[in-house]
């Protein structure tokens, strides 16, 4: 059999952190010391860079940027990926692999977004949208927006029928990836 | 072995003379990391380029047709309509530009630097014109036209020649790296004001909005079904002065209903600042109107 398919051995990656605070650098350390990756400085050896978007600087070393970069790089994701995704794209890139976010799509120059005003949400579904998300039942959504636990289940269910979802899982999936949440500035 | 008097010869001979005669015309801006982006020699000493893909510098070297290299100041830039503005350290012999006609179906030709002083080129059709448009960034643009052509990123920012050589504008990836041009009208439209002032004035109220669907019960009064809840406010904004505060949900600004946004940005063009607009909004179930008057939108 040809080496390629030989499980990847489990050696430990050195990452050099390139973040925009001292703060962040700290989170994302964490991040890849939990995940079991070696944290080296800047100018110390490492196998892969992993850096925020405005920090990116020109390396030969895989690199996984955070943010928006004005070049290409082996990995791009959101600002805010997780510590999955942040886990999974370093070792993509680790083996040669390009990795990339569907919703760090490539922008362009785009056309005003005319909000589509069929099925937005009313401030009062906003509110109760948000905290579905926050993983509240609909008696705390009640106690907490004091109104009763019918008009609670009545903005419930307008919010599925404007989503077109079914549960509540649904609903959080389909809010994080919408019109709903877009602003504007004026 | 060509023969003069055959068709797809002296079809490729005309494409070829379009080429060249733009050639000297078409420069590469210098990146990091030995890439480049395309500009358009404007006149002797201006170049445009595609504002969204230069990097927020001042200065850049540029690589004119021949590859001498001349060194660049950015003057002006203006993201609501991608268009750059950038002043040559020494002027060069330029030709003049005619403007084109975007016809759907018709040809057109892409042209881009490569990084040493040489063209490249593209060739397809109008794939689409449609009026003006507004961009996301808010400017105004004269006529959308879209192309089936499939733009390299370093060739953005170069001239697109309709099949008589005019040029029908400065090529700019849009969504899903779809090529459009943006109109050599809009080009000289905002370039003189670029070159004089550095940006694009433009209004605004100072404030974070999120469309919103006007509650059904305020749906009669309101007039509307939907309209701009307020998130933020910049501190003495227009907004802010206003009395405005965060919830409020803005119905129209100067008469122009928030329901479509195209209305609200044409209405906060250059000419509306110092302009003293009513905002008619929504506060706890009642339909009220303060009045405001518009200040410039401050740069980023």
């Amino acid at each position: 059999m040809s080496a390629a398919l030989k499980p990847t051995p489990s050696i430990q990656l050195r990452v050099a952190i390139h973040a925009t605070t001292p703060p962040r650098r700290m989170a994302l350390s964490k991040i890849l010391a939990d995940a079991g990756y070696i944290v080296v400085d800047a100018q110390d050896a490492a196998d892969l860079v992993l850096a925020d978007g405005d920090c990116a600087q020109i390396e030969d070393t895989p690199t996984v940027v955070l943010g928006s970069v004005d070049r290409p790089v082996s990995g791009s994701l959101l600002p805010g990926a997780d510590a999955h995704q942040i886990d999974a794209a370093l070792r993509a890139v680790a083996a040669g692999l390009i990795v990339r976010s569907p919703a760090a799509k490539e922008a362009g120059f785009d056309q005003l977004d005319e909000s589509d005003v069929q099925g937005l949400l009313t401030p009062r579904e906003l509110e109760v949208l948000g905290a579905i998300m926050g993983g509240f039942t609909n008696k705390a959504i009640a106690r907490h927006l004091d109104i009763s636990l019918h008009t609670v289940k009545f903005h419930v269910e307008s919010v599925f029928r404007k989503l077109c979802v079914r549960s509540r899982a649904e609903a959080v999936a389909r809010a994080l990836d919408s019109k709903h949440f877009r602003t504007i500035k004026l | 072995m060509s023969d003069p008097s055959d068709l797809l010869t002296r079809f490729s001979i005309a494409l070829t003379k379009r080429v060249t005669a733009v050639k000297t015309a078409v420069v590469a801006i210098r990146l990091p990391a030995g890439r480049h982006l395309t500009g358009m020699l404007l006149r002797a000493d201006v170049i445009v380029t595609s504002d969204q893909s230069l990097p927020k510098r001042d200065e850049f070297e540029v690589v004119m047709a021949g590859g001498s290299t001349v060194s660049a100041k950015v003057v002006g830039r203006d993201p609501g309509t991608n268009i750059a503005a950038v002043k040559l350290s020494q002027p060069v012999s330029s030709g003049s530009i005619i403007p084109g006609e975007a016809q759907v179906g018709a040809l057109a030709l892409a042209i881009g630097a490569d990084a040493n002083g040489g063209a490249r080129a593209r060739m397809g059709v109008v794939n689409a014109v449609e009026p003006e448009w507004y961009s996301s960034h808010g400017g105004r643009i004269d006529q959308r036209i879209v192309l089936d052509i499939n733009l390299g990123q370093s060739e953005e920012g170069g001239p697109i020649l309709d099949a008589a050589g005019g040029v029908l504008g400065m090529s700019t990836l849009g969504p899903r790296r779809q090529a459009i041009v943006i109109p050599t009208a809009t080009i000289e439209r905002v370039v003189p004001s670029l070159l004089r002032d550095g940006r694009i004035a433009r209004g605004w109220l100072g404030a974070t909005l999120r469309p919103v669907a006007v509650p059904e019960a305020l749906g009669d009064a309101a007039g509307q079904s939907s309209g701009l809840m307020v998130m933020s406010l910049t501190d003495d904004g227009p907004a802010a002065t206003a009395g405005i505060v965060a919830g409020d949900i803005i119905l129209s600004v100067d008469g122009a209903s928030t329901r479509r946004m195209r209305n609200i940005t044409a209405r906060l063009g250059a000419d509306s600042i110092g302009r003293k607009v009513d905002l008619r909004f929504i506060r706890s179930g009642t339909v009220t109107s303060r009045q405001t008057t518009i200040t410039e939108r401050p740069s980023p």
